[in-house]
This record gives structure tokens, C-alpha cells and sequence, in this order.
């Protein structure tokens, strides 16, 4: 990484982080394989997959934290720089700040450590300790704050500064849901002014209402990438049936999977493409249907699906 | 989160202008870590303490200098009282801080009850054997000496008379003068106190500051702070801001304490050798400053071969096991090893002060001695910084040392 001589540029708003079949193995255990895939400018993408499955590695390489065994991290076209992460937020997976230290001089403290002047970082602290409710607690040891509160303190490290990436990881965790809005309001403010921004999370529903884009890990592998409804396109669909009678007959149709049956309504997936025909003209001919509809699978069923 | 205003973000910090990014965030570390110290009630109360410490024990030295102690001496009849006169006369012509008076009594009962009760610091007496001195401890050693040799002289000029002759022809040739080559007679005992002091200055100050560097270089490991840092600046500027952070504090209490021991020393009887003392002490702060930086590295080093406060203890111990031999070898070691200890870097930092304060070192010596010494701080910076960098992101568990060093990045 060569860093000399290099003047902080300005990049394009439309700048993207765009990861290269990024590898990273730990002795024989590959927790990283062969990763790729594009964050793009003013949008917040969803990084989702279970524990383990590679998420806080592929952002720690992503920041340089960690070095990658192999494959490279793009940004604005071009490798990544250590100042071009200079001046991206982050925000590991476990958090701490100094416990003994007061919330403007530390966060200043981390201002200027990136890079901003003694006085633009005290301005940019203050502004976000307004935003985030926390002014009259500037000057109060961290040790003080509640754990909610010292969550807001982490967040304006990541954010401070008008940062020109975002990588987040778990930034919703331990949020109540009123933190939970503020939050995803802050960051919607960064991707409206170009900023691309990445967040790990458990909390499907979450990445499901705020994400434009999804990115699915799962044993260290990219299992599914894309926006909600381009997933969803790929995804098996699945029939709600209501009969009239009960609905136990459905699982010996041909080519129909019976998800769920109970009395008299049954969920089903349709495995071999025109069987649902078959299905209805069973079904009228054993009295009435009152629904039969697709559904719009959940993110978390694709999720299952695809890490399945 | 409640939102409180909806003012835009960072309209201040907004251009790229707001950035100095003047190449020196070692400088912003380093200051962090002084005004950390600097607010830190417990090290300011520590300092004070030292410092009331130090004045305190001159005060009370030189107290103790000042008094005078005089001892009572119970005798009965006249014989015993010229003898404890005569003592008396000899031992304030050596020291007039020293007095020995006489008290009557009648017998041994009641010197004894006088003893008892701290009245008397000894009972004179004559018997069949000659004189006894009985004391409720063994005798004091100065009015031993003093009260033997009344009676030495009482007796010599009695025998000389009967001899015909006089005192000063039966002790002509007795007397034996002692002297150093050097001329330097009666300071060994000054230069060890000194040299104590030095190896006490230096031990407390590399054991509190070195741990308190490992303590946070391991909370910022352990709150995974570190992380961001890594992300804003180059790892070799945070070690570097925190080993200079810390080397300015501690080099500036320990000038502190030295100021204030010079200070006292001067109003002691060894004012005069203030001048020699004075140009150790400048050679002892060279030595500090040089060596504290490589201690400071190692400590930062095993601070980031911990992943948890807990594992400090074990991570630091072969540093405190260094310094442990460098505080016993500057009062235990004599002679050629010495000599050898005044050159190996760390040791040096006590022993070569030592040797200069006593007088035997050349000029070159020290300089020697400190060359060597910042040619081995240079080393341990450049391997402390290798090691830390590989080790610092390594959050499972312990990091071995060989681990660290053959570990990829």
C-alpha cells in the first residue's frame, strides 16, 4: 500500500466499492472464498448470513484491517488506498472507546486521527452529538453513559467527518426501535448524498425494509446478491390454496410440494411448472376454492433458500 | 435515538480543506496520551506523593544530622565520673553532636532502675576485674568506644608515670592514617545511596509507565478501538505517538523528583559533593530517555501480544524479569562486573551513572555506553513496531512472541 506522496482526492459522487474475489484463510479454515461483489455509490447494501459465515472478515479486509490472502478491494476504479479509508466510516463488529475518557475530547480525538483539523472535528462532533440527543453529555466520561448511549457515541465515530464510504458492522445491534429509525434515517442521508454505504445484520426484516441491495453470505461464499425483488425473482413461489373441504389430498398431487397443510388451506410450491393446473381442476372437482394465490416469499425464506 | 434536529451533517467538516493532513498523527496520539496522564488524578496524587516523600526524608535527614544525642552514664564515687568527663571530652572533640554526661548513684539497684526506666544508657562500675559498663542491651558502640578509651588513657598515663616515662612516648608510631588514591576519602557510602536512588527512580518509573503504556496499548486491542485507529493512520504512528507520549511524561517526573532530591541534597552535609552528583544526575537522565524509549516499545509490544488486560501479567513478564536484574545488579554488582553491566544497555541506565558518580569512569566511557545503548533502542523500536503491527489485530487469545514475529500480516 503505497501512501506517500498521495493527496487526499476528492472522489466522484458516484464512487462504489467494488470487492475482487477477495480470500482470506486462517491455517487450513477458509473463512473467505473467492468474495466479489459491488457496493455502488448512494445506496445501502444489506450484508446478511448466519454466524461464522464470513461477514466480519470480508469487511475487516474491506477496511485493511486484515489483509486478504488473495483478491483486491476497488474503489473509484482503482485498488484501494490507506486514504481513501482514511476518510471511510466504520464501525467494527465489537465496539468499545476509551471508558475513562469524555465524549467530545475522544470522538475529536478520532476526528483528527483521520485526518480532520482540531476545529472542524470539534464542529462536526458537536453537530452529530445535537442530532443523536447526547450535547449535554459531552463533557461526561463514557463509562457513564448507558450502553444505548455509548452505541450513539460509536455511531458518530463512524459518521463524523461526512465520510466517503460507510462499512457498518451490526450498526443496528442493540438499538431499540426508535434508535433503530433514527439510524436508518442517518445513513439514508449519507446515501443521498452519493455515499456508499455497507451494513452487516442479522435482523432480516430490517435489511428487507431498508435495503436497495443484498448481499448473502454463507460459508464464506457469496450465495445470492442483488436488490429484494431480483432475489425474489429467483426464488420458488409458493401458493396459498383454501378450500371449501379439508386440504390433506394436496400432497399426493403430482409436481406440487405441500409446504404446510392445515384443515382446510394449504401452502404449496409448485415444482413442476404447470401442475398447478392438475391441481385446480382436482380442486373445483372437489368442491370449492377460495383462494389460491401466490405469495410473496419473505426475505427470510429466501434467505433459507439460498443458504440452504 | 431521538432525532433532535434535522440540520444537515457535518456542513462545517463538509471540504476537503477542513483536513490537515499534515503527515503527523504520531504527534496527535502522543498528545493524547500526555493530557491523559496529565488529568489522571492518580498519577498526579502519586507524583505529589513522591515528591512530599523526597523532601520529607531529606527534611527529616538532615533533622537527624542536626541533633545531638547524649548519652547518661550512672557511675558511683568520683573515679567513675573523671572517667565519663574524660570520654566525654573525647568523643565531642570527634563529633559535637555527641555528649555523654554522668549521673550519681548509690548502687547497682538503683543504676538499674534508672537504666530500666531509660534514665541511664549504662551503669559504670568498678570491680575486682577492673571496670564494667552494663547496659540493659549489648553497649551502644559509640559509648563503648568513647568510655574504653577514657579508660585506655587513664590507665596509659598511670603505667607511663610508673614507668617514668610519659603518654606521648609509649603511643609515638601508633597511629595509622587512611587514605584513597583518589583523595576522595568517605563518599563510598554517598555514592552507594546515590546509585540506589538512580536504580529506584528508574525501576518505578519503567515499571508504572511501562505498564500503564501496555495497559493502553491492550484497551484500545480489546475494545477493538484499534480497529478504527487502523483504519485513520498507519499502526507505526500510533506505537510511535504512544512511546513518545509516555517517554515525555515519565522523563518529565523523573527531572521532576531528581530536581527536588538535588534540591534537598544541598541543604545536607553533602553539599559539597553536589557538583559531582549534579553531573551524574544529567548522565542518569540521558540514560533514562534513551533507554526508557526501548522499554517503552516492549511494553507497547507486550501490550498488543495480550488480547485481554488479564493477560498482561504474562505477556510483560519478561520485561519486569529484566528489570528486576537491572535493580539488583545496581547495588550487588562490584568490580569487573560492573564495569561490564555499566555497558549493557538497559543495565546501564543505573550502573553507568553510578560509576561516574563514584569517579571511575573515563570520559568516553559513558558516551561509549550510550551509543551502545541507542543503538539497541533503535533495534527494539524497529522489531517492537514489526511485532506490534502483526500482533495488534490478532484478537483470539494470547500472541506468543515467536507467533508475532513469523506471522503474516
Amino acid at each position: 500500500m503505497s501512501d506517500n506522496g498521495e493527496r487526499l482526492t476528492t472522489p466522484r459522487p458516484t464512487a462504489a466499492i467494488e470487492l475482487r474475489h477477495l480470500t482470506r484463510t486462517f491455517g487450513d479454515i477458509r473463512a473467505v472464498d473467492d468474495v466479489s461483489f459491488t457496493v455502488p455509490a448512494g445506496r445501502l447494501t444489506g450484508f446478511v448470513g448466519g454466524n461464522g459465515a464470513g461477514k466480519t472478515t470480508t469487511m475487516r479486509m474491506l477496511m485493511g484491517v486484515l489483509s486478504p490472502t488473495a483478491g483486491e478491494v476497488i474503489w473509484d476504479g482503482r485498488p484501494i488506498t490507506r486514504l481513501d479509508r482514511r476518510r471511510f466510516g466504520y464501525m467494527p463488529e465489537e465496539r468499545g472507546l476509551y471508558p475513562k475518557q469524555p465524549v467530545l475530547d475522544q470522538l475529536v480525538y478520532l476526528g483528527r486521527l483521520r485526518g480532520l483539523g482540531a476545529s472542524a472535528a470539534r464542529a462536526s462532533v458537536t453537530t452529530h452529538l445535537e442530532r443523536l440527543g447526547l450535547a449535554e453529555r459531552a463533557k461526561d466520561h463514557v463509562e457513564k453513559l448507558s450502553l444505548g448511549n455509548q452505541q450513539r457515541v460509536q455511531i458518530i465515530a463512524a459518521l463524523m467527518g461526512r465520510p466517503r464510504a460507510l462499512v457498518l458492522d451490526e450498526p443496528f445491534s442493540g438499538l431499540d426501535p426508535a434508535a433503530v429509525d433514527s439510524m436508518a434515517d442517518l445513513l439514508r442521508e449519507h446515501t443521498s448524498a452519493g455515499v456508499p454505504v455497507l451494513f452487516s445484520s442479522h435482523q432480516l426484516d430490517l435489511v428487507e425494509r431498508l435495503c436497495e441491495r443484498l448481499v448473502v453470505l454463507a460459508g464464506g461464499r457469496v450465495v445470492a446478491a442483488g436488490s429484494p425483488e431480483d432475489l425474489r425473482a429467483h426464488s420458488v413461489t409458493r401458493h396459498r390454496l383454501v378450500l371449501s373441504g379439508d386440504a390433506g389430498w394436496v400432497r399426493g398431487v403430482p409436481g406440487i410440494h405441500a409446504v404446510d397443510v392445515e384443515g382446510r388451506s394449504a401452502l404449496l410450491e409448485v415444482v413442476d411448472h404447470g401442475a398447478e393446473r392438475g391441481l385446480l381442476e382436482e380442486a373445483l372437482r372437489r368442491g370449492e376454492v377460495h383462494e389460491f394465490s401466490p405469495q410473496r416469499p419473505s426475505l427470510a425464506q429466501i434467505y433459507r433458500e439460498v443458504t440452504a | 435515538m431521538t432525532t433532535t434536529q434535522q440540520r444537515p451533517l457535518d456542513d462545517t467538516a463538509a471540504d476537503a480543506d477542513a483536513f490537515d493532513d499534515a503527515g503527523r498523527p504520531w504527534a496527535v496520539v502522543a498528545s493524547r496520551e500526555v493530557v491523559v496522564r496529565l488529568t489522571n488524578r492518580a498519577f498526579l496524587v502519586s507524583t505529589l506523593i513522591t515528591v512530599l516523600f523526597i523532601a520529607g526524608f531529606s527534611a527529616f535527614s538532615v533533622w537527624e544530622s542536626g541533633r545531638t544525642t547524649t548519652y547518661t552514664v550512672a557511675v558511683q564515687g568520683p573515679d567513675g565520673r573523671q572517667l565519663v568527663e574524660r570520654a566525654a571530652a573525647a568523643v565531642t572533640e570527634s563529633d559535637d553532636k555527641v555528649a555523654i554526661v554522668s549521673t550519681q548513684v548509690p548502687g547497682e539497684a538503683a543504676a538499674r532502675a534508672l537504666v530500666d526506666a531509660g534514665d541511664a544508657d549504662a551503669w559504670l562500675h568498678e570491680g575486682a576485674s577492673g571496670w564494667t559498663l552494663t547496659s540493659a542491651d549489648d553497649p551502644d558502640l559509640v559509648l563503648r568506644t568513647a568510655v574504653e578509651g577514657a579508660l585506655r588513657s587513664t590507665a596509659l598515663e598511670r603505667n607511663a608515670a610508673a614507668a617514668g616515662t610519659t603518654v606521648e612516648v609509649v603511643e609515638q608510631g601508633t597511629t595509622l592514617t587512611a587514605n584513597r588514591f583518589d583523595g576522595r576519602l568517605g563518599h563510598t557510602g554517598f555514592v552507594k545511596a546515590a546509585t540506589f536512588a538512580f536504580a529506584l527512580l528508574f525501576f518505578m518509573a519503567a515499571m508504572m509507565f511501562g505498564q500503564q503504556i501496555a495497559a493502553s496499548v491492550v484497551e484500545e486491542k480489546q475494545s477493538r478501538l484499534v480497529e478504527i485507529i487502523a483504519t485513520a493512520i498507519p499502526l507505526r504512528q500510533l506505537l510511535a505517538g504512544k512511546v513518545v507520549g509516555n517517554s515525555v511524561i515519565a522523563l518529565g517526573q523523573v527531572v521532576l523528583f531528581a530536581a527536588v532530591g538535588l534540591v534537598a541534597v544541598s541543604f545536607t552535609e553533602f553539599s559539597t559533593l553536589l557538583p559531582s552528583l549534579s553531573t551524574a544526575v544529567v548522565w542518569f537522565v540521558l540514560f533514562f530517555t534513551v533507554g526508557f524509549f526501548a522499554l517503552a516499545c516492549l511494553y507497547a509490544v507486550a501490550g498488543a501480544l495480550a488480547s485481554r488486560t488479564e493477560d498482561l501479567q504474562s505477556t510483560t513478564a519478561p520485561m519486569t524479569t529484566v528489570l528486576m536484574f537491572v535493580y539488583v545488579a545496581s547495588f550487588g554488582l562490584t568490580g569487573t562486573a560492573l564495569k561490564v553491566a555499566s555497558f549493557v544497555p538497559i543495565a546501564s541506565v543505573v550502573s553507568m551513572p553510578g560509576r561516574i558518580l563514584s569517579g571511575d569512569a573515563a570520559w568516553w566511557e559513558p558516551v561509549l555506553s550510550l551509543v551502545v545503548m541507542a543503538a539497541f533502542s533503535a533495534a527494539t523500536v524497529v522489531l517492537g513496531e514489526r511485532i506490534y503491527r502483526r500482533s495488534l489485530m490478532q484478537t483470539r487469545g494470547r500472541v506468543s512472541w515467536r507467533q508475532a514475529l513469523t506471522a503474516p500480516e
